[in-house]
């Protein structure tokens, strides 16, 4: 299958590949995993208390598509607040990358992988 | 009639093996396209239509993972979509883990102790799930086979470990 462009090009220079401190009050990380591929996704954005993203890191182990998804999305991210990433949406991320149709779902996890991360935020805030 | 009365088997999830690809075997002679050689077209055409059947059954049957599947479709249980993300937080953070471990392989003083290592490890787990499993489908409870579906979502991905470090094997020993 070929890849398009840009989904090589996050593939082969991945942006924002790491880990924050989980442990962190201000990091909310965001675990994903899709069972159809067994692809994993983690995705740590470090928030301020002013709700706005200044950092995000990611790890995933999996496809091409999934790398693109998730690298493309630590770079959407940043310097937006919460309310403007959870408005993401998977489609924005599938036309990004151009993915064929058999990798939709690789955009779907990397959009679920926000909205994890979001919730986690939140029940950091809760708590 | 479903895939375990065409094979005349109990409806179980620990089945005869043996057994199932000998009734494989004989349902297949009883379709051959060479039996129907003189029959009409109507007819030869129902046979390799019926062949084909014959081998969907057989597959999912043959195939533990894919008989737990096939069974709990029979029962009703309802089947999360594949493609919907899978949240179960400390699973996915072990999934991780194994992947760092799959991935350091390569780096080890000693790479063959370490794919012996890897290989124990997910063999390990994978049934420990599976037994698990095998017990949910044999309560055979709504509830059980809630989480056996569970538990089989969760046995895909050790599939696909296994899958991989056969991958990295094949790679670490052409090079």
């Amino acid at each position: 299958m070929a890849y398009s462009e840009k989904v090589i090009d996050h593939y082969e220079n991945p942006r924002n590949v790491g880990s924050l401190d989980k442990n962190d009050p201000q990091v909310a990380t965001g675990m994903v995993g899709a069972p159809a591929c067994g692809d994993v996704m983690k995705l740590q954005l470090k928030i301020t208390d002013e709700g706005i993203i200044e950092d995000a890191k990611f790890k995933t182990y999996g496809c091409g598509s999934a790398i693109a998804s998730s690298s493309l999305v630590t770079e959407w991210v940043k310097g937006k607040s919460i309310e403007e990433a959870a408005e993401i949406k998977n489609t924005a991320i599938a036309e990004e990358l151009a993915l064929p149709p058999v990798k939709i779902h690789c955009s779907i996890l990397a959009e679920d992988a926000i909205k994890a991360a979001l919730e986690d935020y939140q029940s950091k805030q809760d708590s | 009639m479903n895939y375990f009365q065409l094979f005349g088997l109990e409806e179980k999830f620990n089945l005869d093996t043996e057994r199932l690809a000998q009734v494989y075997q004989k349902l297949q002679r009883s379709v051959h396209p060479d039996r129907f050689a003189h029959a009409s077209s109507q007819e030869q055409m129902l046979a390799v239509q019926k062949s084909s059947m014959i081998n969907d059954a057989y597959q999912s049957l043959k195939n533990p993972l894919k008989r737990a599947e096939y069974m709990l479709t029979l029962r009703g249980t309802e089947m999360p979509n594949e493609q919907a993300s899978f949240k179960d937080n400390m699973f996915l953070m072990r999934q991780m883990e194994l992947r760092e471990m799959l991935a350091e392989v390569k780096f080890a003083d000693d790479i063959d102790a370490a794919i012996f290592e890897a290989t124990q490890v997910l063999e390990i787990e994978f049934e420990g799930l599976f037994k698990t499993m095998q017990t949910q489908l044999a309560d055979n409870t709504e509830e059980a086979n809630q989480l056996a579906s569970d538990n089989l979502r969760k046995l895909k991905f050790y599939q696909k470990l296994h899958l991989e470090l056969d991958r990295l094997e094949d790679f670490l020993f052409e090079t």
